[in-house]
């Protein structure tokens, strides 16, 4: 070959790659980052999201990826506080180049990554949330407040004819949202709050609250505390005796967490959530069959947290796909109305919350039993924040 | 009548468990003039003891020699590497043992994982005292402790061994000069004050959030009490004991929770200012 040869066939090669370069960037994995805890209080909610995620990643890559390209799930520890929470987010954004980011976390670090992210990459909030936020490209699959307690709070109080609610949660703002809201509803009921309080999430020794409960004759105590906080005052609360005297309702009572209580702790027990193990409509019974299936009877059990991100990667797909594109514009143009079908049925995106079914469960030992279903209970998006 | 019963129980649990979570601590301190900080890890590991004995499908009762003989293992390790050489320098203890409270807390951190655990309790259910329910497992709880504090304290009034320990602390120099072994008896010393903090973890591991940063409130606590009730004698640790974890309780009861640490805080303040000794000054 001589030089001008060479010259030419470099040259050529080099703008054949040149030209080339978008269907390779078409080719190229899609990166999802999914923030999940896998340390402090809400630790043990961690193994199940992560097994349900691989699951998603799984299926999606089996029928094709998302836009033509397949999928690769990176993790971020969401465990911590909000700050360590926020530069997981950044790691996977500026150093590994994830298009859309995936959250299972508490709402204290949602509000932080929301505010680092300022609506500049696409982010899927999956949990449990206070609802009447809102954020430039931020979606909300979750379940709101209103969603869990504007049918819930009347029909128990009908049916155990509650009067006196005790309120408690650990100290952010999902509990106080949550709170908030519970309280138009039990004023709705005829109902009266008898207590309220907020804890830091390192506290377990709940003998002054349960002192308190008794006191002021609570028939009902709505329990806004995560994971262990909530593992240890359910099981103070039942081996104390108040059982007998208070029903107790729980907005983030999962699998995990019913668990640790133990059966011999959790009688007159409610929880209230889009998703338990336990349901058995026909997408959710094969949701769990293949789960089972995949990771062993002895996986991390499923649970409305877990069920999230799966339903949160099945979002994006929807979401990508009727954009067209990752591009976070042209999602959010494409988002609203957007339907998707996942393990709780077909969910609806509006303005960014989720319409879903919610099913209230009573624990029976140490599993769920389903009482109740509510229909398409609409999120309410009264956005507060603008 | 049955918030008061429910209320003295609850001192009582404030209290004792207290009690049991500073022995450990006043046993080195007070024998060996050893502060030791890495006292709180030492009750991390016996809960975590509890944790892995009942994930492995153990009976719990089995985590009790086993989290004994690990905090115990691990008092023995620190005493001959590092310990021994640094007695009668307070403040190089201070450093060294704060030093191997991070290695032990990172160490936890690498077997265990950063995820709260909970232990369940081997006796579940309430047991009904006067009309008051009350968590059974306390009771129990409150019953080995107050029964082991009477052999201890009876083992070290009447026992040879007690003599020569007594001797020790009274003396160093003249006890090993009429043959009792100092070097010896320290290590066991050590060691027996390391397995008690074990053991103090594993009896309470089913009452209390585990996870690799408990040491350090745990640490605390025993402070405050060593601070009130004085350093250095079983006595001191009970009048320690009962002053803050009475207190705390009854505090927490009228002004919450925040309340009640406040109040601990300002009773160990004016103590150190008042009252450096504590109530039961050794000298």
């Amino acid at each position: 070959m001589d030089r001008r040869n060479f010259l030419k066939t470099t040259i050529g090669a080099l703008a054949a790659s040149q030209i080339a370069s978008p269907t390779w960037a078409q080719g190229k994995p899609l990166k999802l980052g999914f923030l999940i805890p896998k340390s402090g209080p809400a630790g043990i909610f961690g193994p199940s999201s992560e097994t349900t995620t691989t699951m998603a990643i799984e299926e999606i890559n089996a029928s094709g990826g998302i836009l033509g390209r397949q999928v690769e799930a990176l993790y971020g520890d969401a465990g911590g506080a909000p700050s360590d929470t926020v530069q997981a987010a950044q790691r996977l954004w500026r150093r590994d180049g994830v298009e859309a980011l995936i959250g299972q976390h508490d709402s204290a670090s949602r509000e932080a990554v929301a505010a680092m992210l300022r609506g500049q990459l696409t982010y899927v909030y999956t949990p449990v949330n206070e609802g009447g936020y809102c954020h430039t490209n931020t979606y909300s699959l979750g379940e709101t407040p209103d969603q869990q307690l504007a049918p819930v709070i009347p029909y128990l109080a009908k049916e155990h004819g509650l009067k006196k609610w005790y309120l408690i949660g650990n100290d952010y703002v999902w509990p106080r949202g949550t709170n908030a809201a519970a309280k138009t509803y039990i004023a709705e009921t005829g109902g009266e709050i008898v207590g309220e309080e907020y804890h830091p999430f390192t506290v377990d020794n709940f003998d002054t609250s349960l002192t308190r409960i008794r006191e002021s004759g609570a028939d009902a105590v709505l329990i806004t505390l995560v994971g262990g906080a909530s593992v240890t005052f359910n099981r103070a609360f039942a081996s104390f005796g108040l059982d007998k005297q208070a029903i107790r309702l729980g907005t983030l009572i999962e699998e995990n967490t019913l668990a640790g209580i133990g059966e011999a702790n959790s009688n007159r027990m409610y929880s209230t959530a889009g998703y338990f193990d336990a349901l058995d409509t026909p997408a959710a019974l094969a949701f769990r069959k293949t789960y089972y299936d995949r990771f062993g009877a002895d996986a991390p059990v499923l649970n409305t947290l877990g069920e999230g991100c799966y339903e949160g990667a099945m979002a994006l797909r929807a979401m990508f796909e009727a954009a067209g594109s990752t591009e976070t514009d042209a999602v959010a143009a494409a988002a609203n109305g957007v339907s998707y079908t996942g393990p709780r049925g077909t969910t609806t995106l509006s303005e960014g919350f989720a319409a879903s079914d919610i099913y209230l469960a009573t624990a029976k030992g140490a599993v769920f039993e389903i009482v109740q279903r509510f229909e398409k209970v609409a999120p309410g998006n009264a956005c507060t924040n603008g | 009548m049955q918030e008061a019963i429910v209320f003295s129980l609850n001192v009582s649990y404030g209290i004792i468990s207290l009690a049991l979570l500073v022995l450990g601590l006043a046993i080195i301190f007070g024998l060996l003039g050893v502060l030791n900080m890495a006292h709180g890890e030492l009750v991390a590991i016996g809960a975590y003891t509890a944790w892995a004995v009942q994930s492995a499908g153990l009976p719990l009762l089995l985590a009790l020699p086993v989290a004994a003989i690990a905090a115990g293992a691990i008092g023995w390790l620190m005493e001959i590497s590092i310990i021994r050489h640094l007695y009668r320098r307070p403040f190089d203890t201070l450093l060294a043992t704060w030093g191997i409270s991070i290695l032990l807390r990172e160490a936890i951190k690498i077997c265990f994982g950063l995820e709260y655990k909970s232990v369940i309790e081997p006796v579940g259910g309430s047991i009904t005292i006067l009309g008051a329910d009350y968590p059974t497992y306390r009771i129990w709880l409150m019953v080995a402790v107050v029964l082991g504090f009477v052999g201890l304290f009876l083992w070290y009034r009447r026992s040879h061994a007690g003599t020569r320990v007594r001797a020790m602390v009274a003396n160093p120099m003249l006890a090993s000069a009429v043959g009792i072994e100092t070097a010896k008896l320290a290590r066991r010393a050590f060691v027996l004050g390391a397995a008690s903090a074990g053991l103090a973890g594993c009896l309470m591991a089913p009452l209390i959030r585990i996870d690799p940063y408990m040491g350090v409130d745990y640490l605390l606590s025993s402070f405050f009490v060593l601070v009130v009730g004085g350093l250095g004698s079983l006595q001191g640790v009970f009048i320690g004991s009962g002053v803050i974890g009475g207190a705390e309780t009854a505090a927490s009861t009228i002004l919450g929770g925040t309340g009640g640490y406040v109040t601990v805080l300002v009773i160990s303040i004016l103590f150190l200012w008042l009252k450096p000794g504590g109530l039961y000054a050794r000298r």
